[in-house]
């Protein structure tokens, strides 16, 4: 090893305390940049493997009813590479010992559960006989949620008819990787189970003898989505086809696509920050270590090592401290990685899970990480590189103090002589204080962007449960109602208040662009319901024409004024233009209203309830659930509460898992941060603080320089913290808003506070453990050394 | 025990050490140094005490142990009726608040104060200090007291670390080589403001130098060689500060 080597090597263990904490912080940057390409890498290719293996379709529609023979037709439609139809049927469940409302939805499958597209995974058991009036496979989630195995057996009312079910097989299929039943805001698998049961057999239980109510198709490849939809919704117009949606727009999809594309989002948020601080300590330390090794600089020099050769030996030492990181955070990173993609596959239902993190993700992470500590050298490299060895071996001149504003403001607060010390000290080196600051500042604003999503979280939830919905119970019925069905549901006992409600399918255009969404009911009278904005405030439906959500609007290309084509799906096939009279700021969803008279201008059917809100009194809520379930008209039973408390567990358990997470990190930072400041103030000030132990000063009282020095650029950091959290929660939240959700920025003002608090521990530990050495300060050495 | 309280100023002109059989033993490494090698020493309240002697002959280590910076490795230290040598960390800093002051070669001013703060860093923590501007009128800089060290001469700023040191009325002065940075006339002027703080505080003075003529100035004169004190002489002409050249 060359004697500059040697040097390198003796001089990290030296400052090992210092490069750990550098370390630490490019670490961190490494872990969530790994985690969060690497859970993504794997979900993607455990996704693609899954659509793949079991040849999840491009394109899905509903349709009413059709023949059979309507998949040939499809099939023919030129890029169609394959075409299949089924049966679903909504079926309602009763499990022993449950009040509360549960659904399924049964798909029809092939004999022994064989399909060309979207195909079953069978996990146990078998596939369902064709004919076999009973004989269902049930989908992993919901067997598991209820505790439901190969041969148990369920009661279930399809299509009217009670019948009796019995589980033969537990799967999963690429179509449902998440599902969630109609109406419902939150997946509830205890709630709502996924079935397949043989054609002929679902054919006869749900009254479609050679008829289906969907079909799905694969594309050939080069073929244009977009043509082949147009001439899907063309041929299944007449039997009351919904409008045909990609994968894209495909929920179970959708769904998936957008926690993948959060997760990317995160690798540009997070890891940058780490990035960020990383570069500014090197830039201190490194400077710090130039400085003090001035002499040995001049010495190398004179020696005759070269301008580059010294000036690498400083770049390597960067590197060596982005080393150390790169190795903790990879390692870190592919543990987290592997933990969180299991939660991810636990929560998604995939059959399989390829988790993988590509060697390429581990480079680009350690190419950044070097970056970042390379830009930090290069001041510290320059000026090494300048120094010339006479200039080198001659000592520094001693820093240099004159009367200016800060002294000036110090005499006039009547500062003592240490507490003109500590601010002095800081006005002599802004920029190094500004490092320090703001580093904590990052720190404290990394935390309180990710706690504030809690924040959010819970006031989304408000703004919907409590502002939009109060009603107690959702009534969904198979099909829309006359008028007549609210009286039957006012007249049970104990039902307060009954108000209808429906969403009609329709596709809208404006210009070249289309988009399929369901236009949504109500009255301004309504008392259940209503339209709430991301403030909070309650927003009245126009008198005429339509309202839509700001991301609707936006994909449209409309505002307030425009008109747009609209395009009754499913029946008849009605054509309108409608003018859009309003916009709206949405938290969830992109939706469009209108008022019940301006729809049932469209519609012209006069069956205008598809569903009911109910308020009840809830000393009688069993017995008004277990009299709705008996309804043959009724699909399904939402009640608020339970969906509530759903959500927060939800919150609870995906949300707070993270939080440790983030805590850390951030910590990370602080501590990253304050150990750097500390040491170099501590090494800076070593003689000054033996020359106050000589005076007479106790060990806490010469702490103090150090410790008030620190405290105070802490202190300067809380605010910027906050300031510079506000910023990175507003960043965040909209990197990570999707059509299906947008987090409102709503922090409560004790998540300010957690956050300070966690970061002011992390300092203060920090800061102990370096003034820990002012007890070891050796007096009578530092004072024979000439400053 | 004795406890800070014990070192009230009324002690304070009463000073004076005793010491016996005091060893001081540095391990570095695989060698041990023998700083001292078991000295007994007698230091009478407001006398002049010079201490001469070779590099590592063990003089600076005596002054350290003295002023209670370091402790020695065995053997007993009294200052004033008290055991030094029995005090803990804590006891030994509230001594040195007290009763010491320290004046060093390099005057181990604080860059960030001015010289009249630099000096209140020391009233700010004494009973019943000096003003820190008549401090600095005894050292005749009060002209100067706002400017920073890197604004004074080796001088003017030796001075500042004088004052500082006799601010708080100390019973004992401790100067480690307190001319080895300045030039004869600079160094004259410093001597003679010591001088005057024995005479007219009655602060007990102990100096180190390797300059034999300041021994001209003292009551007495250790001579150590090899961690011992080898000679004392005792001076019957003391010869005042402004009358000394070298």
């Amino acid at each position: 090893m060359r004697s500059l080597d040697i040097k390198l090597m003796r001089d990290l263990w030296r400052m090992r305390g210092q490069a750990l904490a550098i370390g630490l912080v490019i670490g961190a940057a490494m872990a969530t940049f790994v985690m969060a390409m690497g859970v993504h890498h794997s979900l993607t290719q455990t996704r693609d493997a899954y659509y793949d293996r079991y040849r999840y379709a491009d394109i899905f529609v509903n349709m009413t009813r059709a023949p059979r023979s309507v998949v040939e037709r499809i099939a023919a439609i030129g890029g169609v590479a394959r075409a299949e139809g089924r049966i679903e049927q909504f079926a309602t469940l009763e499990l022993p010992g449950r009040i509360s409302p549960i659904r399924a939805k049964i798909n029809s499958i092939g004999d022994g559960g064989a399909s060309s597209l979207n195909r079953l995974v069978l996990i146990r058991g078998r596939g369902p006989d064709i004919q076999a009036a009973g004989e269902v496979v049930i989908d992993k989630a919901f067997a598991d949620a209820n505790s439901l195995t190969v041969g148990d057996r369920i009661g279930a009312i399809i299509y009217g008819s009670r019948s009796n079910l019995e589980v033969v097989g537990i799967g999963l299929a690429p179509d449902y990787i998440w599902s969630i039943a109609p109406g419902e805001l939150v997946p509830d698998a205890s709630r709502y189970g996924i079935f397949w049961m043989g054609e002929k057999a679902l054919e006869a239980a749900s009254n479609r003898t050679g008829a289906i109510n969907a079909l799905s198709l694969t594309l050939e490849h080069g073929a244009s989505e977009a043509e082949v939809i147009r001439s899907v919704d063309a041929v299944v117009g007449q039997f009351g086809g919904t409008g045909a949606v990609g994968r894209e727009d495909h929920l179970s999809n959708a769904f998936l696509t957008s926690e993948l594309d959060q997760l990317e989002a995160m690798t540009r948020v997070i890891p940058p920050i780490f990035l960020l601080v990383s570069t500014f300590l090197v830039y201190v330390v490194l400077g710090r270590t130039i400085r003090t090794e001035r002499e040995e600089i001049g010495l190398m020099k004179a020696f005759g090592y070269t301008n580059w050769a010294v000036g690498w030996h400083y770049l390597k030492f960067a590197f060596a401290i982005a080393l150390i990181g790169i190795v903790m955070g990879s390692l870190a990173g592919w543990w987290m990685g592997r933990s969180m993609t299991g939660q991810y596959a636990e929560y998604y239902r995939f059959p399989f899970l390829i988790f993988q993190i590509s060697p390429a993700v581990f480079a680009g992470g350690s190419l950044l990480s070097l970056a970042s500590a390379g830009i930090g050298a290069l001041g510290g490299v320059r000026s090494a590189v300048r120094l010339t060895p006479a200039t080198a071996m001659s000592p520094p001149p001693p820093p240099v103090y004159h009367a200016g504003l800060v002294e000036r403001l110090g005499d006039r607060a009547g500062l003592t002589a240490v507490g003109n010390m500590i601010v002095r000290h800081i006005a002599r080196w802004p920029g190094r204080s500004a490092i320090t600051s703001s580093g904590v500042a990052m720190s404290l604003g990394l935390l309180f962007a990710v706690i504030q999503f809690i924040d959010g979280s819970r006031a989304m939830l408000d703004n919907y449960f409590f502002r939009a919905q109060r009603q107690d119970i959702s009534v969904t019925f198979i099909e829309p109602r006359n008028e007549k069905v609210l009286y039957d549901l006012a007249a049970l006992p104990g039902v307060i208040r009954v108000e209808p409600a429906r969403a009609v399918a329709v596709r809208m255009r404006h210009g070249a662009v289309a988009e399929r969404v369901a236009i949504e009911a109500a009255n301004n009278d309504d008392l259940l319901t209503a339209r709430v904005d991301s403030d909070g405030f309650e927003v009245d439906l126009p008198a005429a024409g339509l309202m839509l959500s700001r991301p609707l609007a936006a994909k449209l290309r409309v505002s307030a004024g425009d008109n747009v084509e609209v395009e009754l799906l499913g029946g008849r096939q009605t054509q309108t233009v409608m003018t859009v009279a309003s916009i709206i700021d949405e938290l969830i969803g992109t939706r469009a209203y209108a008022q019940e008279s301006a729809l049932s201008r469209l519609t012209r059917d006069g069956a205008p309830v598809g569903s009911a809100n109910l308020l009840i009194d809830p000393l009688q809520r069993d017995e008004i659930i277990t009299r709705l379930g008996e309804m043959p008209i009724v699909l399904g039973l939402t009640e608020r509460d339970a969906a509530m408390e759903l959500f927060e567990q939800i919150i609870e358990e995906n949300i707070m898992s993270m939080m440790g997470f983030y805590i850390a990190f951030a910590s990370a930072i602080a501590v990253g941060v304050v150990y750097n400041s500390a040491r170099i103030l501590f090494s800076e000030r070593a003689h000054e603080l033996a020359t106050l132990r000589v005076l007479g000063y106790q060990r806490r009282e010469v702490a103090i320089v150090l410790l008030g020095e620190l405290a105070l650029l802490v202190a300067i950091a809380v605010p910027l913290g906050c300031i510079a959290g506000y910023w990175l929660a507003q960043l965040m939240i909209s990197m990570f808003s999707s059509d299906l959700f947008r987090l409102p920025f709503a922090p409560d003002r004790s998540s300010y506070g957690f956050a300070i608090l966690v970061i002011l521990a992390a300092a203060a530990a920090t800061a102990m453990i370096v003034a820990r050495r002012v007890t070891r300060l050796d007096m009578v050495r530092v004072l024979k050394a000439r400053d | 025990m004795a406890v800070h309280g014990d070192f009230s100023e009324s002690d304070v002109r009463r000073a004076a050490f005793t010491g016996k059989s005091l060893r001081k033993t540095y391990v570095t490494g695989e060698t041990e140094v023998h700083a001292l090698r078991g000295v007994d020493l007698e230091i009478n309240a407001g006398e002049i005490l010079v201490l001469l002697g070779p590099s590592g002959s063990g003089k600076s280590t005596l002054l350290n142990i003295i002023g209670g910076l370091d402790r020695p490795t065995s053997g007993e230290l009294w200052y004033d009726g008290k055991e030094l040598t029995a005090l803990d960390e804590a006891d030994l800093t509230r001594f040195r608040r007290a009763n010491i002051g320290f004046i060093f070669q390099f005057y181990n001013l604080i860059p960030s104060l001015t010289a009249e703060e630099n000096v209140r860093l020391v009233t700010d923590i004494s009973d019943r200090p000096m003003n820190p501007a008549e401090a600095l009128e005894l050292v005749g800089l009060q002209d100067r007291r706002h400017h920073f060290p890197a604004q004074l001469s080796g001088g003017e700023q030796q001075r500042v670390a004088v004052a500082r040191a006799i601010a708080k009325r100390p019973g004992v002065l401790l100067c480690d080589e307190p001319t080895g940075a300045l030039d004869s006339t600079t160094g004259v002027r410093v001597l003679e403001t010591l001088a005057n703080a024995n005479r007219e505080l009655g602060t007990t003075l102990i100096l180190i130098t390797h300059n034999a003529g300041i021994a001209a100035m003292a009551d007495r004169v250790f001579n150590f060689l090899d961690g011992q004190i080898a000679s004392i002489e005792v001076n019957q002409n003391r010869v005042a500060a402004s009358e000394m050249t070298w």
